[in-house]
C-alpha cells in the first residue's frame, strides 16, 4: 500500500516523526499547554479545554534504552522503557504537565522512576479503578474532579462547566470526523490502508485537535472520492492490542497483501472513537462513565466478556477475515489475557494470528513472513 | 530406543544410586541422628518425624476407610501431587541441618503445623467440596471462614510443594507456557494455571480474586474463571491506598462480596463467627509482634522458618484458625526459653538479614545453609513485615474495615503499588527496627515490579551504605537460576562487599 501518494498522509509522518510536532511548536508559542498522558482513561476532553493541549506521549526514534535498562531493568516493556529513555534525554521539552496512569505493573513504576530521575513542573497519577461498579464510576469521577483542579489551580486554565462543555463539543467533532473516515473501512472495497489510518489517528493524538482538524476534513475528502486501493487485497484484518503508535508496524502487516480494516488498541478507533453523549448530569461524571465505556482494557477486571463481544461484533461488522494481536513482550495484561481471548475468538471459527513484539519496529522480515503464513492458513 | 541406549540410560541410572542412597541417607532419620549426637535434639526431631508421618497417615487412612479405596484411588489421580506429601519429613530434614535446642524445634514444629492444616484443607475438598471456593491468595480467608466456606487458594500449593520438591512446578509451568501465556509471566502464575489445565485442582462453587498482587496474578483469573465457569467476584485494591477513601472504598467493595458470596454460595455471614476469627488472628498478631521484639535482641532467639513460614502459610492460609493461634503460642514459648537461657539460633549469629520479595521456595534451604557458612541470620522478611492495626471486633462494620485494612496495605499489595515509596520505606524501617547488617533482594525474574524497583534501591542503599544483595533467581523454577548459581551470588557477596570468609566449606546440596 503506497501511504506517500497522498501528500496529506505524508505531512502526518512528519508529524509522527518525533515526539513533539510543528502543530505543538505553534500551539506553545501561541500560548496554550500541553500536557502528556500515557493512557486512554486519561480523558483527552477535559485535557483540551481553555489552553491546554492532550498530547499522547510516544517514543518515536528511540535508538536505545541503556539508562532506562539500567533502572526499569529489561524484563519491563519496551514502551515504558523508552518513555524514561525519552524522558531523561529531555525529548519532551514542550509538555509542561504530565497525567499518569498507574495502569499496569510497567506504567507504576515509570512514574516512580520518572519521578525519582527528572523534576516535572506539574505531574498527576489518576487512580483509575479496575472495576466500573457504581461506586467506581463515582470514584473515577472523583478523580477527574482532583485533577481538573490541579490544572486549574497550576496552570491558571478554566475548567469550569462551560469551558469542559466546549472541550467536550471539541473532542466530539474530532471523533465524528475519524468516525466517518473509519467507516470508509466497512466498504467491500476500503479506500484507506490501516497505514493510513492509524496516521491520521495518531497524528490526532499528538496535536492540538482543532489545529489537526482541517488536515482530517481534507484527508476525509479526498478519501471519499477515492475508489478501492487498485489491487486485489487478500485479506481484512482486524489488529488487537495494548500500545501501537507506530504506523509503520501496519505497514508491515499490510505488506503481505492485507488491509487493516478495524484496529482494537489503545491508540485505536474501535471503541475509542465513541463519542461522549451529554445526558444533562455532571459532565465530570459523564467524562468518568464515557472513559470506562471506551476502553478495553485486560487491566479492566470482569470485562472480558464485554472485549470478547465488541471483538467479535466488529469481525461481523467490518468483514474481517483474520484477526492479528500484537502484544509488546513483557506486558502480562496482554500476555496473559490473550490465552482465553484467542481460544474465544477462534471458537467463533476466526482465525487468530498472535505476534509478540517490542516497541520499536523490529524483525519486519519475521512479521512480514508470519503474516504471510497467517494469510495462506485461511485459504486466501 | 535401541539395546545401547537402554545399556547407557541402565548405566547412568546406576550410576546415580550411590548419591541418591546418600542423599536419602543424610535426610533420613538415620542421618539426623548421626550428625546430631544430641539425644535432646534427636528427641525433637523423632517426635516432630513421627508426628508429621501421622497427620499424612490420618488424612489416607481416613479417606480410604470413609470412602473406601476406589475413591482413594480417584483423589490420587485427581490430585497426583498429594505424593509430594511423602516426602515433608525430607524438608523437616533439610531445614533443621546444623539447627539445635530451642531454634531445631521451631523448625520442625512449622513443618509439621503446616502438615496439619494441609490435612484440614484436603479434608475439606474430599468431603465437603459444595463449600469449597476458589479464593486468591491475597484475598484473605476470614470472611468465608466466617461464612462457613472452605477457601481453596489457588496459588498457595504452588508455593508449598516446591518447597519439598524443587522441580515440582516445572511440568505446570511447561503446560501453561504451551497453552500459550507469556513465558516472561511470573511462574507462580503459570504454575497455578498449569495446575488448572492438567486438571489437578480443585473446582469449587464461585471464585473470589482481586487486582493484587501483580497484573499477571489478576488477569490469570479471566482465564481460570472461563475454565471452571463459576460465577467470580473480583475486589479492587487502588493504587493509593493509604486514606480514608480508599479504604471506604474497599470496605463496601467487600460488603458487596460477602452479599455476592450469600447469593452464589451455600455460606451464610455468620458475624458472631467472624468476630471469633477476627479475635483468633488479633492475637496471631499480639504472639507475632512479641517475637518480632524478641527477634531485635542481637543475638536471635529464633530466625528465618519461625519468622517468614509461620506468617507465610499461617497469617495468609488459615488466619484466625485455632491451630495458627497454637502455633504463634508455642514459637513465642520457644523464643521466651531461649532468651531466658541465652542460648541463640545462629551460633555464632555474624548478620542479620531481611530478605525482600518472598523467599526461594525451590532452595528454602539456601537459609539454612548460608547460617552455617557465614552465620547470616535472616531477621525478617518483605512477607511478613505485615504491620496493620489490630482488628476492631466492636461491630460489622468495624470487623470489615479491619479486614480491608489488611488486604489494601498487606505486603506485596504495599510493594507493588503506590508510589515507591511504599517499597522503600519499609526496606529502610526494617533495617534500622531490627538492626540488620545487610539487605537481600530475592529479584524474581518474573516480577517485573521487583525488577523495575532496583535501580533506586540500588542508588538509595549506595547512599545510605547499606549492603545490598540482588539475588537472582525464579520464583519457583529452578532451572532459570541453579541452587548451585544461587550459592555463587550469595558467596561473590560475601566475599566482595562484606570481605566475610565461609564457616564452612561448601554446602553440598542433598
Amino acid at each position: 500500500m503506497d501511504v506517500k501518494r497522498d501528500g496529506i498522509f505524508k505531512e502526518m509522518e512528519g508529524i509522527l516523526a518525533s515526539p513533539q510536532n510543528h502543530l505543538l511548536e505553534k500551539a506553545v508559542k501561541a500560548g496554550r499547554i500541553p500536557i502528556g498522558y500515557t493512557c486512554s482513561f486519561v480523558p483527552e476532553a477535559l485535557l483540551m479545554a481553555d489552553a491546554l493541549v492532550p498530547v499522547r506521549v510516544r517514543a518515536p526514534g528511540t535508538a536505545g534504552t541503556e539508562i532506562a535498562d539500567n533502572y526499569l531493568s529489561n524484563f519491563i516493556c519496551s514502551y515504558t522503557r523508552s518513555l524514561l529513555e525519552s524522558v531523561v534525554a529531555d525529548r519532551y521539552d514542550l509538555i509542561r504537565g504530565w497525567v499518569f496512569v498507574p495502569s499496569c505493573a510497567h506504567m507504576q513504576r515509570l512514574i516512580d522512576n520518572v519521578h525519582y530521575l527528572k523534576k516535572l513542573e506539574f505531574s498527576h497519577v489518576l487512580d483509575v479503578p479496575h472495576k466500573s461498579t457504581a461506586m467506581h464510576v463515582e470514584w473515577l469521577t472523583e478523580e477527574y474532579a482532583v485533577l481538573a483542579d490541579k490544572l486549574s489551580s497550576h496552570f491558571g486554565v478554566d475548567l469550569s462547566d462551560e469551558a469542559l462543555a466546549k472541550a467536550v463539543g471539541g473532542w466530539n467533532e474530532f471523533v465524528e470526523v475519524m468516525k466517518s473516515i473509519g467507516e470508509l473501512r466497512k466498504r467491500p472495497e476500503s479506500p484507506i490502508t490501516g497505514t493510513e489510518f492509524h496516521l491520521l489517528l495518531m497524528a490526532a493524538q499528538v496535536s492540538p485537535k482543532d489545529m489537526i482538524l482541517p488536515y482530517l476534513l481534507e484527508a476525509k475528502e479526498k478519501l471519499e472520492e477515492r475508489g478501492g486501493s487498485g489491487r486485489k487485497v487478500r485479506a481484512r484484518l482486524m489488529l488487537i492490542g495494548g500500545e501501537l503508535d507506530d504506523p509503520e508496524y501496519i505497514r508491515v502487516i499490510e505488506s503481505q497483501n492485507a488491509v487493516v480494516v478495524a484496529d482494537r488498541t489503545c491508540t485505536g478507533s474501535i471503541p475509542g472513537l465513541t463519542p461522549i453523549e451529554l445526558n444533562g448530569g455532571p459532565l465530570i461524571k459523564t467524562l468518568a462513565e464515557h472513559s470506562f465505556k471506551k476502553t478495553l482494557c485486560p487491566r479492566m477486571m470482569e470485562d472480558f466478556d464485554r472485549r470478547l463481544q465488541i471483538i467479535l461484533d466488529t469481525v461481523r461488522e467490518y468483514r474481517v477475515d483474520g484477526v492479528v494481536i500484537e502484544v509488546i513482550k513483557f506486558c502480562d495484561l496482554w500476555g496473559v489475557d490473550m490465552v482465553p481471548m484467542v481460544k474465544a475468538i477462534r471458537s467463533e471459527g476466526i482465525p487468530v494470528l498472535k505476534l509478540e513484539r517490542e516497541y520499536r519496529l523490529s524483525g519486519e522480515g519475521q512479521i512480514r513472513t508470519r503474516v504471510q503464513a497467517f494469510i495462506e492458513s485461511m485459504g486466501k | 530406543m535401541d539395546i545401547q541406549g537402554m545399556i547407557t540410560r541402565s548405566r547412568t541410572l546406576a550410576m546415580g544410586i550411590p548419591s541418591k542412597m546418600k542423599a536419602f541417607f543424610q535426610n533420613s532419620v538415620a542421618g539426623f541422628l548421626i550428625e546430631s549426637k544430641n539425644i535432646g535434639d534427636s528427641a525433637i526431631y523423632i517426635k516432630y518425624w513421627a508426628l508429621t508421618w501421622a497427620a499424612i497417615f490420618k488424612l489416607i487412612l481416613k479417606l480410604l476407610f470413609k470412602k473406601g479405596p476406589v475413591v482413594l484411588v480417584r483423589e490420587l489421580m485427581h490430585y497426583p501431587w498429594l505424593f509430594v506429601f511423602l516426602r515433608a519429613t525430607g524438608l523437616m530434614r533439610r531445614f533443621t541441618r546444623g539447627r539445635k535446642g530451642h531454634y531445631l524445634e521451631s523448625t520442625c514444629l512449622i513443618v509439621y503445623y503446616i502438615a496439619l492444616t494441609v490435612v484440614q484443607i484436603m479434608e475439606n475438598i474430599f468431603y465437603r467440596p459444595e463449600r469449597v471456593i476458589i479464593g486468591e491468595d491475597l484475598v484473605t480467608p476470614e470472611i468465608p471462614f466466617a461464612m462457613g466456606l472452605h477457601t481453596w487458594q489457588l496459588e498457595d500449593f504452588g508455593i508449598l510443594l516446591p518447597f519439598i520438591y524443587p522441580e515440582f512446578a516445572q511440568k505446570y509451568i511447561d503446560a501453561s507456557e504451551n497453552e500459550g501465556i507469556n513465558p516472561d509471566a511470573c511462574s507462580f502464575v503459570k504454575n497455578a494455571a498449569g495446575m488448572i489445565l492438567k486438571g489437578h485442582m480443585p473446582k469449587g462453587v464461585a471464585i473470589i480474586s482481586s487486582n493484587m498482587p501483580c497484573d499477571a496474578g489478576a488477569t490469570i483469573y479471566s482465564f481460570v474463571q472461563r475454565e471452571y465457569n463459576v460465577p467470580i467476584y473480583r475486589l479492587d485494591v487502588p493504587y493509593n491506598f493509604y486514606n480514608d477513601r480508599a479504604e471506604d472504598l474497599f470496605t463496601k467493595d467487600l460488603k458487596e462480596m460477602v452479599k455476592w458470596l450469600e447469593q452464589h454460595t451455600p455460606g451464610r455471614m455468620d458475624w458472631n463467627r467472624l468476630r471469633e476469627v477476627c479475635k483468633a488472628r488479633n492475637r496471631m498478631m499480639e504472639l507475632e509482634l512479641e517475637l518480632w521484639e524478641m527477634l531485635r535482641i542481637k543475638p536471635a532467639p529464633l530466625a528465618a522458618e519461625a519468622m517468614y513460614l509461620s506468617h507465610m502459610w499461617f497469617f495468609y492460609v488459615v488466619p484466625g484458625d485455632k491451630l495458627s493461634v497454637s502455633l504463634f503460642e508455642k514459637l513465642v514459648d520457644l523464643a521466651r526459653k531461649n532468651l531466658k537461657s541465652e542460648a541463640h539460633a545462629v551460633e555464632p549469629e555474624r548478620y542479620r538479614a531481611v530478605l525482600w520479595n518472598p523467599p526461594f521456595p525451590h532452595y528454602p534451604y539456601i537459609i539454612n545453609d548460608m547460617e552455617r557458612a557465614y552465620g547470616i541470620t535472616l531477621i525478617m522478611d518483605s512477607m511478613t513485615y505485615n504491620r496493620h492495626k489490630f482488628i476492631d471486633t466492636s461491630t460489622p462494620d468495624s470487623m470489615l474495615k479491619g479486614l480491608a485494612h489488611i488486604m489494601m496495605q498487606g505486603p506485596m499489595v504495599r510493594h507493588t503499588r503506590g508510589p515507591a515509596e511504599n517499597y522503600l520505606d519499609d526496606i529502610f524501617r526494617i533495617y534500622k527496627q531490627f538492626d540488620l547488617d545487610m539487605v537481600w533482594i530475592a529479584n524474581h525474574v518474573g516480577c517485573k515490579s521487583g525488577q523495575a524497583m532496583n535501580g533506586i534501591l540500588r542508588e538509595k542503599c549506595r547512599e545510605m551504605k547499606i549492603p545490598l544483595l540482588i539475588l537472582d533467581y525464579d520464583l519457583i523454577d529452578p532451572r532459570i537460576v541453579s541452587h548451585e548459581g544461587m550459592v555463587r551470588q550469595v558467596d561473590y557477596f560475601m566475599e566482595n562487599v562484606m570481605r566475610a570468609k565461609r564457616l564452612e566449606g561448601r554446602i553440598q546440596e542433598g
